[in-house]
């Protein structure tokens, strides 16, 4: 089987090597924007070849296309969707795995898939208001008050501001923050002409994060186990927001700090929404969906965002444990067939991933770029830990160098955390700059403390949406202005 | 002794000024007189006063480095020559100029700051370290618990956009932050703009233990310590205390503020109302902490308006957390007798005799003022005026620590250890 894979990340390597596994003989084929080491073996190895192209360029990625004639592609991320890649592939006749452009406007666009989820009135809607002027955001910031603010386009995972708001004698800093920082995200945001509203303000939810991810046809909807991804930078969850530095998995299907019923709760309302949308932008998902989500106080499991694609490192974590054929998961669906398909996975082994970074990611990209990177990768391969390339280049001199992100992701799997921990620790040691420049990991990642602390965090939010939830509070956040009356508005503050 | 606060916002849109501020006010119980607040720029510039307001003004930048010290601490702050460079440590400490001198020349040379402070700290001989926090010029902080760890340092952040390091959980809380890690003997924390390191570094001083009054006394009831909630753990004393009482009592009444969980534990136990007995004037001020004796009692005398008709006629258990001198409860004693007019006073101390002074200079005790060490029980009986006085035992503090995991410095009580032996 010819498989065309579009993109050049760790997400893409993971499926590559899950991919490669298959049984249906894939000689695989990558499109992707730099020289990914990884990747380029993958397909070597895989009898395919490798070609170095803009992905986000319909017409570039069809000629690849034209040139391999695939029996299937597989479209790794968003931006490719974005500008249409998806759809120029099968109006010439592809059988495409991936979300055409007008579903994957639940991913690009925030307000679209908040929008949808009040107007279907699906579970786990967060109150929001979005923006297209500057001085209409800057008016009512003013008065808001625990908020999160939001680029309104997907921007790489990159520009969140949570201000925590509970706290009267701190606001009026806080709300000089808020100001400064709306001018500066519209004046970031304004380099996205694919986009009316620029940015989002939500009510600000606290709790437990994981991510669901599905494979979906149109019509049948196959989870995948739920993973946890870790998106501040720095250990102890502290620091800037990052595109993911590490997620757990297992063991099984779901999180030590997730129900089996939070679990279907979330899987339901992620087949909702996949259903509200497509009968929202008429036309058909194939491909894979995921939910960020948040296990809240507010309403339990909460939609924090959605994504047309796997999730970045996410899908990691899927590499060591999953024991049926992928490559014939994804090819049912990107053929409508997905009714009845089945994935096995390893329910013993619990999967532990860590992403190594250059200091300057994610605030500086540039001062983390083009530094020199060396794997030793037979050393993580001792360990049975797996080596993902990620944000690296191979140039002419043969050496690689950092492209300003996570440059690689270490996969690890065990018996038990403490196992896969150990292992993972000692596998991020094997990648190294060779001029010297700091590389930072989580060494948190996976740990005892970690894991602990976020089941009792889900433990404290459990009794409260637990006991909202026996008087009908879900979702419901009431706010009394005397002489106004009672409103439906968390977006409120203390400054008047 | 001093506490600590440093706050890194990642985003330079912050202004910490008032967030220093507020931070400060909540670390006002473990010391109020002396406050320091530092700030990168060209040169580290410090600011240094007496009140809150005018000092955290100062902190107008996006990282800040504050200390609380009492009016005996003279200099809890070092900077270089060149002022590139400032260390603030808990305790006046005679090798800050040797770290000083460390980050300030690798600095200079460009070299790893965290290493060369780490390289630094393990080269000081014996003696026992205070915690210790580093501001450069560039804005580069270095937050370092002692490896005696005698007092606790925890490790916070804010959404994210602040990393926040502290003496004392309730300066995270207050600033609406989560409490992520309690710092480990000898665990530090490098953080620059894009970077935070994360070490460890042993020295020669060796463990010794969270000191005792830490959560006797100083800590505040809402503090989490090293894991332990201070409430908690102190109304387990308390209850551990009620096993002492064998007369008749018809009341229990704390010492205000710090045993007021005391009593309400060792109320629960032996199933007695527990009452509210005095009110405070002008905020809460902790006596203990001076070290003039004449401000001391002023403070004692301020937090000690009786409330007549819950005691009046009543037998009273009164439980304080502790006694060093005995002057508290001598005046708590005469009030109650002379004001009130209570029949009988029979007085529960939360901790064993104190026989020693403190050889780490964490708490101030004077070894001739110690009531405990000079005088005999029945002196000390008709002194503090009292029918009868119970003091926990060093088995009883170490089976309460032990059950919180906790290992307790115990040497001003003439052991070395309470608790879990590590």
């Amino acid at each position: 089987m010819r498989v065309l894979l579009i993109g050049s990340g760790g997400r893409e390597h993971a499926l590559a090597k899950l991919i490669r596994r298959s049984t249906l003989e894939p000689r695989l084929f990558v499109a992707m924007d730099y020289r990914n080491p990884g990747l380029e073996r993958e397909a070597v190895e895989a009898g395919g070849r490798w070609f170095v192209v803009h992905t986000v360029s319909p017409a570039e990625v069809v000629k690849v296309a034209e040139e391999v004639s695939p029996d299937l592609v597989v479209v790794g991320p968003e931006e490719p969707q974005f500008h249409g890649v998806t759809d120029a592939l099968r109006e010439r006749g592809f059988i495409v795995f991936g979300a055409g452009s007008r579903c994957a406007e639940v991913e690009k666009s925030k307000v679209f898939a908040r929008s949808l989820m009040w107007k279907y009135g699906i579970y786990g809607r967060l109150y929001f208001k979005a923006f297209t002027g500057v001085e209409e955001a800057r008016r009512f910031i003013e008065f808001a008050g625990d908020v999160v603010i939001k680029p309104a386009r997907q921007s790489g995972g990159k520009g969140v501001k949570v201000l925590k708001d509970t706290q009267a004698y701190l606001s009026r800093d806080r709300a000089e923050v808020k100001k400064t920082y709306v001018e500066k995200l519209f004046s970031e945001m304004e380099k996205y002409g694919d986009i009316d509203y620029k940015i989002i303000v939500e009510q600000r939810v606290e709790g437990v994060e994981y991510t669901s991810m599905t494979i979906t046809d149109g019509d049948a909807v196959l989870p995948l186990p739920l993973v946890q991804d870790h998106p501040h930078a720095y250990e102890f969850d502290i620091g800037p927001e990052t595109g993911g530095m590490g997620s757990i998995q297992g063991p099984g299907w779901v999180l030590p700090f997730i129900t089996k019923e939070e679990f279907s709760k979330t899987v339901e309302v992620v087949t909702q929404v996949l259903k509200a949308l497509q009968s929202e932008v008429r036309d058909v998902y194939v491909g894979a969906f995921a939910g960020q989500m948040m296990l809240t106080g507010i309403w339990g499991p909460t939609v924090i965002e959605f994504y047309s694609r796997f999730g970045d490192p996410e899908i990691s974590n899927l590499v060591p444990i999953v024991t049926s054929d992928f490559l014939e998961v994804l090819d049912r669906a990107a053929r409508r067939k997905l009714a009845g398909a089945k994935l096995s996975i390893d329910e013993e082994r619990v999967t532990v991933v860590k992403a190594v970074a250059p200091a300057g990611y994610p605030d500086d990209r540039k001062l983390a770029s083009g530094h020199p990177i060396h794997i030793d990768e037979e050393g993580v391969r001792e360990l049975g830990c797996e080596a993902l390339y990620a944000s690296v280049e191979l140039l002419g001199d043969g050496v690689m160098y950092s492209k300003g992100s996570r440059v690689f992701e270490i996969v690890c799997s065990g018996g038990s955390y403490g196992e896969a921990y150990e292992r993972a620790e000692r596998a991020v040691t094997y990648v190294r700059s060779l001029d010297g420049w700091p590389l930072f990991y989580r060494s948190d990642i996976g740990s005892r403390e970690l894991l602990e602390d976020r089941i009792r965090t889900a433990e404290r939010v459990r009794t409260i949406y637990s006991s909202r939830g026996r008087r009908g509070l879900l979702g419901k956040v009431l706010v009394w202005v005397p002489g106004e009356g009672i409103s439906d508005n968390p977006l409120v503050g203390f400054v008047r | 002794m001093g506490s600590l606060l440093a706050i890194y916002a990642f985003d330079e849109l912050w202004n910490l000024s008032n967030i220093v501020r507020y931070g400060l006010l909540s670390l006002q119980h473990r010391g109020s007189q002396n406050y320091i607040v530092c700030t990168p720029g060209e040169r580290v510039e410090c600011f240094q006063g007496e009140s809150i307001d005018e000092v955290s003004r100062g902190a107008s930048k996006n990282v800040a480095l504050a200390i609380i010290g009492n009016g005996s601490d003279d200099v809890l702050v070092e900077t270089d020559s060149g002022r590139a460079v400032a260390v603030a440590s808990e305790r006046q400490w005679s090798e800050a100029s040797r770290v000083l001198q460390a980050v300030s020349s690798s600095l200079a040379n460009g070299g790893d700051i965290a290493s060369s402070f780490a390289k630094a700290l393990s080269g000081i001989g014996d003696g026992i370290t205070p915690s210790i926090a580093v501001l450069t010029k560039r804005g580069e902080l270095i937050v370092w618990r002692s490896t005696s760890s005698l007092s606790p340092l925890v490790l916070g952040s804010y959404g994210f956009d602040m990393a926040i390091a502290t003496s004392e959980s309730v300066a995270v809380d207050i600033l609406g932050g989560e409490v992520k890690r309690f710092l480990k003997p000898g665990e530090g924390v490098y953080i620059a703009r894009h970077l935070l390191k994360h070490f460890t570094v042993p020295t020669s001083g060796g463990y010794r233990g969270l000191c005792t009054f830490e959560l006797l006394y100083l800590a505040r009831h809402d503090a989490v310590v090293d894991g332990t909630s201070v409430y908690e753990f102190r109304k387990l004393l308390g209850k551990e205390l009620a096993k002492y009482l064998e007369s008749e009592v018809d009341v229990v009444v704390g010492v205000p503020e710090t045993a007021l969980p005391y009593a309400i534990g060792f109320a629960e136990s032996v199933e007695k109302p527990f009452e509210m007995a005095f009110v405070a004037t002008g905020g809460r001020k902790r006596s203990m902490l001076y070290s003039d004796p004449f401000e001391k009692i002023v403070a004692i005398h301020l937090k000690m308006n009786p409330i007549r008709r819950a005691l009046e006629g009543k037998r009273v258990a009164l439980i304080d957390d502790s006694m060093v001198t005995g002057s508290t409860i001598k005046t708590v004693s005469q009030i109650l007798r002379f004001r009130v007019g209570v029949p009988e006073i029979h007085l529960f101390i939360a901790s064993p005799p104190l026989v020693m002074q403190c050889p780490f200079n964490v708490m101030r005790l004077d070894m001739k003022s110690l009531l405990a060490a000079n005088l005999s029980e029945a002196l000390a009986k008709d002194y503090l005026e009292v029918d009868s006085l119970h003091w926990l035992s060093k088995e009883d503090i170490d089976r309460v620590a032990s059950r919180f995991g906790l290992k307790l410095c115990g040497r001003c009580f003439g052991v070395n250890f309470f608790g879990c032996a590590k």
